[in-house]
């Protein structure tokens, strides 16, 4: 029955594809990725974590409700929605914040797609939109895992809460949903954050936590070293997933839940 | 309305390469009897920053000191929707947001609630 759901769903998502360009053989992959949300905090995180780990690029995404543009970087030309990998770590970064009407589509589709992996895990990175940031040194970093276990496991680390209630808009609140219906171990990390700034300092604070659930090394001081020039250069990004972010309702996120159930 | 937010941003890119600076990202709230501005601003000296108040405008502009943008300075210009009190403007500069917090001016008399 919920494989015929799945199927039945599936039905008008195929204008969207991930394309290996490299077949990626095995099991146990851990995927996180990066998608522009509150503060850039995600997309700051995964591009951060993907260069000094050294990955390399293996594939793409195409949507067809994406718009119409490459990127050039050095010469090359890249699509917008990039997969990247490192032994068994796989990253999905954008240059674009997703268009409100393919968020669930393409949330379905690339849970598809992890699925078929066999993931040992899937990381959702982003900010918690906070109104006083300005007044907070550190920001919090919270977790939110598609079981109660996985959540309890994720907020052993040092430091860290578990998000306990409230909403997640967009494109990080439909991969996880899909998580939890697939069965795939899936969590939410979010560090409070400006809403509508890029914010470096709690892109910084993601990394540190991943990189001790992840057990691998990756030193924060370049990306806070470079927080003003990533700040100026993100700008025009920031801009442009603000209006996005208004599509989904993003919002919400400063909303309490009701009372009951 | 996606054509009326990318003609927007054009001009505004535009505008910005032709005078010189660059529009910060920013938020203007209203919170009981205070109007609060918030502006992303990095790469700024806090010494820099010559902020003027009026009765119903708030003007910002700074240096902006980084070899990435072409661009000079910043620039803010933000008319305010109620009057203000401009002798109570707080402004603090931290990590690369300016906060200003001014008191809105408040007239008229008291009533007694029967």
């Amino acid at each position: 029955m919920a494989a015929e759901l799945l199927n039945a769903m599936s039905e008008g998502y195929e204008e969207i594809r991930v394309i290996e360009t490299e077949p990626l053989e095995g099991e146990g992959f851990i995927v996180f990725e990066g998608f522009p949300d509150v503060g850039l905090v995600g997309a700051i995180a995964a591009s951060f974590m993907a260069d000094k780990l050294g990955m390399r690029e293996v594939g793409y995404i195409e949507a067809d409700a994406l718009p119409p543009i490459v990127s050039v970087r050095n010469g090359r030309i890249l699509n917008l929605v990039r997969i990247y990998r490192k032994d068994n770590l796989l990253a999905i970064l954008s240059d674009v914040p997703i268009p409100a009407s393919i968020v669930k589509p393409l949330s379905y589709k690339i849970m598809e797609w992890v699925s078929s992996k066999k993931p040992k895990l899937f990381i959702t990175l982003t900010g918690i939109p906070e109104p006083s940031r300005i007044n907070i040194e550190k920001p919090k970093v919270f977790v939110l895992g598609s079981s109660p276990e996985l959540t309890e496991e994720a907020g052993k680390i040092e430091g860290v809460e578990k998000f306990k209630d409230g909403f997640v808009a967009g494109v990080k609140g439909m991969l996880l949903l899909e998580g939890v219906k697939r069965k795939i171990n899936t969590l939410l990390v979010l560090a409070q954050s400006h809403f509508n700034y890029p914010d470096p300092g709690s892109a910084a604070e993601v990394v540190r936590y991943v990189a001790k659930l992840l057990n691998v090394e990756v030193d924060v001081k370049p990306l806070l070293e470079s927080a003003e020039e990533l700040k100026l250069r993100l700008r025009d990004l920031m801009r442009r997933t603000s209006q996005v972010m208004q599509g989904v309702q993003k919002a919400k996120e400063l909303e309490l839940p009701p009372v009951y159930l | 309305m996606q054509q009326v937010e990318e003609e927007f941003i054009r001009r505004l890119k535009e505008t910005e390469e032709m005078r010189g600076c660059i529009t910060p990202l920013y938020n203007l709230y209203e919170s009981g009897d205070e109007i609060i501005l918030t502006a992303d601003m990095p790469g700024v000296n806090k010494e820099e920053i010559d902020l003027r108040v009026g009765e119903d405008y708030i003007k910002v502009e700074a240096p902006c000191r980084s070899a990435l943008r072409r661009e000079e300075k910043y620039l803010l210009h933000i008319q305010l929707p109620v009057k203000i009190d401009p002798s109570s403007v707080r402004a603090r500069y931290k990590e690369g947001v300016l906060e200003v917090v001014v008191k809105k001016k408040i007239g008229g008399v008291r009533i007694r609630v029967e």
